[in-house]
C-alpha cells in the first residue's frame, strides 16, 4: 500500500512523485517508456519553469548540459522587442501560487525531452519514490466508486496490482486515467496550430527568436548537443496543404515569417534529425480530481504549443498538487479541502485569461492594426516590454497588462510612431494577403 | 533514440497506418508502427502501436484505433464548421478595435460596426437598451433588437429610490413653473439661479467643506477639477480603477501620470517620496475614488489624507457613489472614516443618489473655488445645470440629510444585505463591501455576455460591465441596488442569476470559477 500512485513519470509525473517523496511518502510513479525517453513538446522552460528547477535543487544539472538565456527576441511583422523576465515579477508570481517567492531564477532554456525527463525520474528516485519504467497501466482499481489502485503489465509480462490513498494522473494530453474515467472535456477549443520543427547544428545565435507574421510563425532557440530547435507553426485549417510537402513548406513558412531566419538555416543549418510535426493541439480542460484521483499536468488542462508554456505548467502543478495533497495525507485538512484549493488556483480568474489569451493566439489570426502599433508604441518602453514578455509566458496576470489605463498609458509614453514599419504602408491589402493560404 | 534523416515523417506513416486500418491489413500497421518516431508513440499513448499486429478485425478496437488516428490526422473541428456570428461576437472584445486601420477617419470606424452588429444579432450586445416607463425596483425595458422584457432592476442608479419619490417631482414642477426649463447660460454669465447658491451651501454643508462648484455632469466635475489645477511638469497618482473623467483628466493634463495599486496606499507613499526626491518645484495631485464602483471597496483615506500632507501632495476624492446613499446622515466613505471637511477636495456627481445629471467640486478654500471657475473648462464653457435638475438635486440633499434619509438607507441595506447573502450562499462571489453596488464576479467575458443574454428573458435586468471598464478577464455583473427593492425581489433575483450563469456555464461547457488567482 503507497501513499500515492502517480501514472506517467515526465514534467509533472517525476516532479510531483519527488516533492511527495522528499515529504517522506510512500510514492509509486510508473511510466510505459524507459528513459532517456523523447516525447512531443516544444521542450521549453519559461524563467518560472527554471525557478521551479531551482527551487527543487535540479536547475544545476540541467545547466551543465543546457544553454540558457535571458533576453529573448520577439519579432512580429517586423516590430522587433528584446526583453526578459523581471525578478519581480516572477516573485510575486510565486508568493501568489505558492506563498513563497524564494528561488527565482530570470533564465529561460530549451531542453530536450531525452534529456530533462531522465533528469526529474532520477531525482524522483534519489528522493525515495519507487520508478518503475516499461510499465504500462492496463486498468484503475475501482471500489465504492473510489480510485484505490492500479493494474498493470511491468516489463517482464507480469500482471502487477498496487494500491494507493490517492491516484495521480500524470499522463499527458491523451491521458489513460482520464479515459478510463471517461472524464469530459470543459472549455474545448479546437482552433489550434499545427507545427513541424526539427533540430539544426552548424550556427549558432545568442538570443531566442520568436517570429510572426501575417498567420505564421516560426521559432529558433538553441537547445542541447550543440543544436538548435528550428519550430514553424500556423493555422490547423492550412494543415492538409502544408502536409502536401513537408520539407518544402518548411522552408518557405520559415522564409516567409524571417527571411533571415530562412536564410540562416539553409546557407549555414545541417538538419540532424527528421521533421516532426503535430495538429493534435487542441485545448481542454479536464475535472481535476474525484474520489481517490487527481490530475496535474497536460492531463487536467492542455493548451495549443504556440506559447510554449506546458512544461512550465505542468511543474507548476506537480508543487500546488503535492503541497495539497501533503496536507490531507497529513491530516491536516480533509481531501475536499485541500482539492478545492488546489482548484482555486488552476480555474481562477487568472488562468481563465491566460487560457483565453493562448487559445485566441493559436487562432493565429493576423495580428490587427491596434495590436501590431501596441508593439510599436512599447518599443523603448523597456519596464512594459517586459512585462508583456512575463504576461505572454503566464507569470504576470493577462488582466494587469491589458487593463485600459495601462494601455492609454502605453500609448502616451510611446517613443516610436508606426512611421518606420512597412506592415502600416497597406494595411488592409497587407491583411488580405495573410489571409490566403501560403501553401494551397 | 532513434534519429536519422531517411525515416519518413510521421504524418506520412500515420496516413498509411490509418488506410492499412481502414482495411484491416494490422500486418502494414505493425511494419509501418515500428518506423514512427519515438515522439509520437510516447506522446500518443492511447494509441496501442507496439500491438497492431494482434488487433483483431472483428473486434471494436480496431474501429477504436482508426476513431484515434482519424482525429489525430484530421481533428473533428476542421471538418466541423462553427457559427462564426457568434463567435465573431463574444470572442473579441472592444479594445481590439481602439486602434483602426487607414487614413479615413469615417471609414475606418467600419470593422468595430461589424463586430457590434455581430454582438446585436447574437443578443449579446448589452448597450443600447432603452426604458419604457420609470425605471423603479421593476423595470420594463427594450433591447436594440426592438425586444421587449420586465425584470428586477439592478440596472438603474438611483440608490434611494428618488426617480419616484412626491417631493422630489414636486421640487422639479416647482422649479419648472419658476424658473422653466433652460439654464440660458454658462453658469459664469448668467446660467444660475438663487437656488444654485442654495444648493452649494446644502453640498458643502454635506461634505464639510465651505467653498462648493457646482458643473453640468458629474464627468465634467472630476475632468475639470484635474485639468484645472495640474499642469504639464505637475505629477499626477492616480488608482488604476479610479474613474474614467479622473484618468481621461489626468491624461491631459500632464504626462506624470502613475497608476499605483488599488487602494495600496504604502504604494502611493513610496511614488510620492520618489517624486520629491527628484522634483521639489511642481505641484503632485493624488487621485482615488471614495466607494469604487467596480471593485466596491474604498482607501484608508485618512492615512491616504495625512501622507499627502507629508509629501505636500494635495488629495482629491471622488464621492460619486457613496455620498447620500451610505454613511452616518448619507456624508458616505468620508463620514465613515470621520474625515468631513478634512479632505483637500471632494469632487462628487448628482447620478446615482440625487436624481439628476450633474456634478460638484468642494474644498475649504475660495480661491480654489474661482480658479477652478475659471480654469477647469467644463464649468466655464458649459451650460449650467437646469433650474429643474438644481431643484431636484437640492431636495434630494434635503431629504439625505433628513430622519428619512436614515430611513431609506435602512431599507437601501436591508435590500444589499440580502441580495449579497443569497449571491454568496449559492456560492457565488460578490466583491467588496456592503454598499448600493453590489459587483457579482464572473470573470471570463464570453461567459458573461452569454448569461447577460438569458438574464434578459428570465425578468433580471443587470448590467454586465467588461474590458474596457474592467480588465480583460474580470467581467461582472454590476448590480445597483435601490432602497425600494424588497429584501424577498433581491433573493429571488439571486437565485435567476445563479441560474443563468449556471446554464451559461453549461452551455459553452466551461469548468473555469471565478475566484481571483
Amino acid at each position: 500500500m503507497y501513499d500515492a500512485i502517480v501514472i506517467g513519470a515526465r514534467c509533472s509525473g517525476a516532479s510531483t512523485a519527488m516533492l511527495l517523496a522528499r515529504r517522506g511518502y510512500r510514492v509509486l510513479v510508473v511510466d510505459r517508456s524507459s528513459f532517456p525517453s523523447d516525447v512531443i513538446s516544444t521542450h521549453f522552460l519559461w524563467p518560472h519553469g527554471m525557478s521551479y528547477l531551482n527551487r527543487w535543487g535540479l536547475l544545476e544539472q540541467v545547466l551543465a548540459v543546457t544553454p540558457a538565456q535571458t533576453e529573448i527576441d520577439v519579432v512580429n511583422d517586423g516590430i522587433r522587442l528584446t526583453g526578459s523576465v523581471p525578478a519581480e515579477l516572477l516573485r510575486a508570481y510565486f508568493r501568489d501560487l505558492h506563498g513563497d517567492g524564494s528561488g527565482v531564477v530570470r533564465t529561460y532554456a530549451s531542453i530536450r525531452r531525452s534529456v530533462l525527463d531522465q533528469i526529474l525520474v532520477q531525482a524522483a528516485a534519489k528522493a525515495g519514490a519507487e520508478v518503475r519504467t516499461n510499465f504500462t497501466v492496463r486498468d484503475l482499481i475501482v471500489e465504492d466508486g473510489r480510485v484505490v489502485g492500479i493494474r498493470g503489465r511491468a516489463p517482464d509480462g507480469r500482471s502487477v496490482e498496487e494500491r494507493a490513498r490517492i491516484v495521480v494522473g500524470a499522463d499527458g494530453r491523451n491521458s489513460f486515467v482520464a479515459r478510463t474515467l471517461q472524464l469530459p472535456k470543459f472549455d474545448e477549443r479546437p482552433r489550434c496550430t499545427f507545427a513541424y520543427w526539427s533540430y539544426y547544428s552548424g550556427f549558432s545565435i545568442e538570443t531566442a527568436q520568436l517570429h510572426r507574421r501575417g498567420r505564421l510563425a516560426c521559432a529558433v532557440v538553441p537547445t542541447n548537443f550543440e543544436q538548435n530547435m528550428v519550430l514553424v507553426w500556423g493555422p490547423s485549417e492550412w494543415s492538409r496543404e502544408f502536409r502536401a510537402d513537408v520539407p518544402g513548406n518548411y522552408q518557405r513558412a520559415l522564409d516567409f515569417v524571417s527571411p533571415e531566419l530562412g536564410e540562416l538555416v539553409r546557407a549555414q543549418g545541417t538538419r540532424e534529425e527528421r521533421i516532426y510535426g503535430t495538429l493534435d493541439q487542441a485545448a481542454f480542460l479536464r475535472p481535476l480530481h474525484g474520489p481517490g484521483w487527481v490530475l496535474v499536468g497536460d492531463a487536467e488542462s492542455f493548451k495549443d504549443q504556440c506559447t510554449a508554456i506546458g512544461m512550465t505548467h505542468a511543474f507548476r502543478d506537480a508543487e500546488l498538487a503535492s503541497a495539497a495533497l501533503d496536507r490531507w495525507l497529513s491530516d491536516d485538512a480533509s481531501f475536499d479541502e485541500v482539492m478545492a484549493s488546489y482548484e482555486r488556483r488552476r480555474r481562477g480568474q487568472d488562468a481563465a485569461a491566460y487560457y483565453d489569451y493562448v487559445c485566441t493566439l493559436a487562432e493565429m489570426r493576423p495580428y490587427r492594426h491596434d495590436e501590431l502599433q501596441l508593439f510599436v508604441a512599447l518599443r523603448g518602453n523597456q519596464q512594459e516590454i517586459d512585462r508583456f514578455i512575463a504576461t505572454h509566458a503566464d507569470v504576470a496576470p493577462v488582466s494587469e497588462f491589458f487593463q485600459a489605463s495601462n494601455l492609454f498609458l502605453l500609448n502616451d509614453a510611446a517613443k516610436e510612431t508606426s512611421a518606420g514599419y512597412p506592415i502600416f504602408e497597406d494595411f488592409a491589402a497587407t491583411s488580405r494577403m495573410y489571409q490566403q493560404n501560403l501553401f494551397a | 533514440m532513434t534519429t536519422g534523416l531517411d525515416q519518413r515523417e510521421d504524418g506520412e506513416l500515420i496516413e498509411i497506418i490509418l488506410g492499412a486500418a481502414r482495411r484491416g491489413d494490422v500486418t502494414t500497421m505493425a511494419r509501418t508502427a515500428a518506423e514512427v518516431s519515438e515522439m509520437i508513440r510516447n506522446w500518443a499513448t492511447h494509441i496501442p502501436w507496439d500491438d497492431f499486429a494482434s488487433l483483431d478485425g472483428a473486434d471494436d478496437e480496431l474501429a477504436q484505433v482508426v476513431a484515434d488516428l482519424e482525429e489525430m490526422w484530421e481533428p473533428a473541428h476542421l471538418r466541423n464548421p462553427v457559427d462564426p456570428d457568434e463567435e465573431y461576437a463574444l470572442d473579441k472584445n472592444a479594445y481590439d478595435f481602439y486602434r483602426p486601420a487607414g487614413r479615413n477617419l469615417l471609414t475606418r470606424t467600419e470593422d468595430f460596426h461589424d463586430w457590434v452588429l455581430a454582438r446585436r444579432r447574437t443578443e449579446t450586445w448589452q448597450y443600447s437598451r432603452v426604458l419604457e416607463a420609470a425605471p423603479g425596483s421593476v423595470a420594463e425595458i427594450t433591447n436594440d433588437l426592438g425586444r421587449r422584457t420586465r425584470g428586477i432592476n439592478f440596472n438603474s442608479q438611483d440608490y434611494l429610490s428618488f426617480n419616484t419619490h412626491p417631493a422630489i417631482r414636486t421640487a422639479a414642477e416647482r422649479a419648472m413653473r419658476d424658473y422653466g426649463p433652460h439654464s440660458a447660460g454658462s453658469p459664469m454669465v448668467l446660467g444660475n439661479t438663487r437656488i444654485s447658491d442654495e444648493l452649494e451651501r446644502a453640498l458643502g454643508d454635506l461634505v464639510g467643506l465651505e467653498h462648493v462648484t457646482l458643473f453640468p455632469t458629474g464627468w465634467a466635475a472630476g475632468f475639470g477639477a484635474v485639468v484645472g489645477l495640474v499642469r504639464q511638469e505637475d505629477h499626477i497618482l492616480i488608482d488604476r480603477l479610479a474613474h474614467s473623467c479622473l484618468q481621461q483628466g489626468a491624461r491631459a493634463a500632464t504626462r506624470n501620470v502613475v497608476r499605483y495599486e488599488h487602494l495600496n496606499v504604502e504604494s502611493v507613499r513610496q511614488h510620492l517620496a520618489d517624486i520629491r526626491g527628484r522634483d521639489t518645484r511642481n505641484g503632485v495631485l493624488v487621485v482615488t475614488d471614495g466607494l469604487f464602483s467596480v471593485d466596491a471597496d474604498w482607501p484608508d483615506l485618512v492615512t491616504l489624507q495625512r501622507v499627502c500632507r507629508e509629501y505636500d501632495a494635495t488629495l482629491l476624492v471622488d464621492v460619486a457613489h457613496d455620498l447620500g446613499s451610505m454613511g452616518p446622515g448619507g456624508t458616505g466613505v468620508l463620514g465613515l472614516q470621520g474625515l468631513l471637511g478634512s479632505v483637500d477636495i471632494v469632487m462628487g456627481a448628482f447620478s446615482k443618489t440625487f436624481c439628476s445629471n450633474g456634478g460638484f467640486v468642494a474644498s475649504n478654500s475660495p480661491a480654489l473655488k474661482q480658479y477652478i471657475k475659471m480654469f477647469g473648462g467644463s464649468h466655464f464653457f458649459s451650460n449650467a445645470l437646469s433650474p429643474v435638475q438644481t431643484a431636484v438635486v437640492l431636495e434630494a440633499a434635503r431629504i439625505i440629510r433628513s430622519p428619512e434619509g436614515d430611513e431609506l438607507r435602512g431599507r437601501l441595506f436591508a435590500a444589499i444585505d440580502a441580495l449579497r447573502d443569497e449571491l454568496t450562499t449559492r456560492g457565488l462571489t460578490c466583491m467588496g463591501e456592503p454598499s448600493p453596488i453590489v459587483p457579482l464576479l464572473i470573470g471570463n467575458e464570453k461567459l458573461a455576455r452569454v448569461a447577460n443574454r438569458l438574464l434578459f428573458d428570465r425578468g433580471v435586468l443587470a448590467f454586465m460591465v467588461e474590458f474596457p471598464v474592467t480588465p480583460t478577464g474580470s467581467s461582472r455583473f454590476r448590480l445597483q441596488v435601490q432602497a425600494d427593492h424588497r429584501p424577498e425581489e433581491a433573493r429571488e433575483a439571486a437565485r435567476i442569476i445563479e441560474g443563468a450563469i449556471a446554464d451559461s456555464r453549461a452551455y459553452l461547457s466551461s469548468a473555469f470559477g471565478s475566484a481571483a488567482k
